[in-house]
């Protein structure tokens, strides 16, 4: 009896102290990152690349010291890019895996459901390498817990509207083709035209693939603007100008980047754009960029080119920074250090194993860090969206040149000004 | 332990949803013989019609209404019964490969308006914070998930026992006759173009409300949740389960599911981590080999159709 009674003390002293010691130690290795991507289906081919580049990411944070002293694993999982598979991974990820963080995935469609029904309820931080869809960071429905390392159009939209208005250009109509893409451009134009010191007067949408797009063009004009901001396809665009100058527009026009190709410019005629300008996102360049270029060609014996390669890569390495910096691996916890891997101040640490190595040595002495990765620095706004450089375009002598490029701390003052 | 429990949940209640779309489908094609391709679209229309009813107004969206619950659900039944009628009006009197090929015609053009009606459906950009019932009551994902899953349960529940009264009265031997002899059915006297309207309304309906479930309970959609590899998924669970066996088919959706989900568990278990980037290949195939030995062992599915007899034929 008195063996039970001290057998029963023990365990209840044991029950007690227990959870306190899991608390202190926080961490049992390894530590697991959760990943979907559509490694079949029609998203297939890209995908493999974007694989890779995670593999890469964890091959580096791995030889870098990994999470809290632990090493790291990721669980990836295929979507076969539909929703419900995906959701499905998810689910089994977070509840099962018991995964405190998520890389993924491609396609919109997927990452939607992913935020509304798992990562969002459960408070599971989620990085994207390549969903663009605006509604998911925009309504806040995400909590908070949903980032991405890729630029969306919001980038192109506020560098298009700030040199509207740098360059003078007043009565702004938009024309724009009527897709995801066409609406996302035009919202935040129009957001952001305003309080730039422009001012539009009409937005007329169309649908691609007409013979003419006289009834638009029409329609635009009869609001008297001065100036036009076409958004759509080159294709269409080369009928839209064309209408919209013999009809008498004016030729100040304002070009997205799917603009900037002979094809456009010959359909023309170069000569009618003389005072026309472009719009397109910028090569990123810079040391943590090259570095993460030589790494990939050495680990695959092919270059990184590619849509989202450089953008999964950082979405990895952030996750892997934010973990370090967590003071405990639970969603909450990193969601708050995921806003610290690029602080004000911090000391500067870009891509490869032994900047991973210094950026631990850093969080360990309490020092804040400033990730540049492999597309340039990596700094959320409020939305959890990221931004990156721009460039303007026109053309002379026939051909497209570069007019100036707007870097990537002139495109972070922009989205303070604008929001 | 706990979180595989609660992934269990989250699973058995995608398999009910689903399992309400494989027996409209089973009522189409296991006891009418209609080759219905295009299940999606009828998925689809139920989706987004709860979306529309249910979600509160905003800025951008022309028609959300922001009504109860079960209005989006009701509403979801109605608008894809009266789509079915529609559908089925112009469609009906085709056989088996036209009939399948107009309505997987019909099931793509719905995913493009889908796409396209911006303001109705949200576009590309999909269809987000569509309301999930008692979801700020419960508190917790996870009750919500348990409540969720009683509903569907429930739900399921209702469905199987109506079409189990209905496929056993007359109206349910006819639609047999009809599969089984067309010409003979008509020849009793029986209007074989009313019956399949009839089978075809019901079956589609079902498959509205299993997306108006889908839609509550995930919290959005989008057109990608609706392009046509979900119509062969469903045929598949109808195959495997046993098609003209309702208790089969459900059944075959557990069965198939649980194979697409335990794939992707299996592929990460045993791939090793630097070839993850080709396991997906492997949990495809893995998918389709379990699916054809299926097939090769259990042609008429897990549990056939049960043989039915006269009761007055043990009277001998």
């Amino acid at each position: 009896m008195k063996h039970l009674l001290t057998l029963a003390a023990v365990l209840a002293a044991g029950a007690l102290t227990a959870p306190n010691q899991t608390s202190a130690q926080a961490v049992s290795c390894p530590v697991k990152i959760g990943g979907i991507l559509p490694m079949t289906g029609s998203m297939a081919p890209i995908t493999k690349k974007i694989a890779e580049a995670a593999q890469l990411a964890l091959d580096h944070i791995n030889q870098g010291g990994g999470i809290k002293g632990c090493p790291v694993e990721l669980v990836l999982r295929d979507d076969q890019g539909q929703p419900t598979v995906g959701v499905d991974a998810a689910k089994y990820l977070v509840e099962v895996e018991r995964v405190p963080a998520i890389t993924g995935t491609i396609s919109s469609g997927v990452t939607g459901p992913i935020i509304s029904s798992i990562t969002g309820p459960s408070k599971i931080v989620q990085i994207s390498c390549c969903s663009t869809a605006s509604a998911f960071t925009l309504d806040g429905r995400s909590g908070g817990y949903f980032f991405r390392t890729l630029p969306t159009s919001k980038t192109q939209a506020f560098a298009t509207a700030s040199e509207i208005a740098r360059r003078g250009l007043k009565k702004t109509a938009i024309i724009y083709v009527n897709t995801d893409f066409g609406v996302d451009m035009t919202r935040f134009i129009k957001e952001a035209l305003p309080k730039l010191g422009g001012e539009f007067v009409v937005e007329v949408p169309y649908t691609d693939n007409q013979p003419s797009y006289r009834a638009e063009v029409t329609k635009a004009l009869a609001a008297k603007p001065e100036s036009l901001m076409l958004v759509g396809f080159p294709k269409d665009a080369v009928t839209i100008v064309r209408e919209w100058l013999s009809l008498g527009g004016s030729p100040k026009i304002a070009l997205n980047n799917s603009m900037r190709v002979m094809d456009f410019v010959n359909g023309v005629g170069p000569k009618f754009l003389n005072e026309s300008f472009g719009m397109d996102n910028a090569q990123v360049a810079g040391a943590t960029v090259d570095a993460f270029n030589k790494a990939f060609a050495e680990k695959y014996k092919y270059d990184s080119n590619g849509p989202g390669v450089h953008t999964q890569y950082d979405a990895l390495m952030v996750l892997g920074l934010a973990m370090n910096i967590a003071k405990d691996l639970t969603g909450p916890s990193i969601k708050d250090a995921v806003r610290q891997v690029h602080a004000a101040g911090g000391a500067q640490v870009g891509t490869g194993p032994d900047e991973f190595k210094k950026a631990v040595a850093l969080i360990k002495e309490g020092k804040p860090i400033k990730y540049f990765g492999a597309t340039g620095p990596i700094e959320f706004d409020a939305n959890g969206d990221v931004t990156g450089p721009a460039l303007v375009w026109k053309i002379a002598d026939g051909q497209i040149v570069t007019d100036r490029v707007i870097s990537i701390e002139e495109m972070q003052a922009l989205f303070k000004k604008v929001e | 332990m706990i979180g595989l429990a609660s992934y269990l949940v989250f699973f058995f209640s995608i398999v009910l949803i689903l399992g309400i779309v494989a027996l409209g489908l089973n009522l189409q094609w296991g006891y009418t013989g209609l080759f219905n391709a295009g299940i999606v679209g009828f998925y689809a229309i139920g989706a987004y019609t709860h979306a529309i009813v249910t979600s509160p107004a905003k800025a951008g969206m022309i028609a959300n209404l922001g009504l109860p619950w079960a209005f989006g659900i009701a509403g979801a039944m109605v608008t894809t019964a009266f789509a079915a009628w529609l559908v089925g009006l112009v469609t009906i009197r085709l056989r088996g490969d036209y009939l399948a090929i107009s309505t997987y015609g019909i099931a793509v053009s719905i995913q493009l308006v889908t796409l396209n009606l911006e303001s109705l459906t949200g576009g590309p950009n999909g269809f987000p914070g569509i309301p999930r019932p008692l979801f700020t009551t419960l508190g917790s994902p996870a009750l919500f998930n348990i409540f969720f899953l009683g509903v569907l349960v429930v739900v399921t529940g209702l469905v199987y026992w109506g079409l189990e009264r209905i496929l056993r009265s007359p109206w349910g031997r006819v639609l047999k006759a009809i599969r089984e002899d067309e010409t003979a059915a008509v020849a009793l006297g029986k209007s074989a173009l009313r019956f399949r309207l009839e089978a075809f309304v019901i079956g589609s309906t079902l498959m509205g409300l299993a997306g108006a479930l889908y839609a509550s309970y995930i919290g959005f959609v989008s057109p990608y949740d609706f392009v046509p590899i979900l119509t062969f998924q469903i045929w598949a669970m109808v195959i495997v389960g046993g098609s003209g066996n309702n208790l089969g088919v459900l059944l075959g959706t557990l069965l198939v599911w649980a194979i697409w989900a335990a794939s992707g568990v299996a592929v990460t278990k045993l791939v090793p981590a630097a070839y993850a980037a080709q396991g997906g290949a492997l949990q495809v195939i893995l998918i389709g080999l379990v699916l054809v030995l299926a097939l090769l062992f259990r042609p008429r599915g897990l549990l056939g159709e049960a043989a039915t007899v006269s009761r007055h034929a043990a009277d001998d």
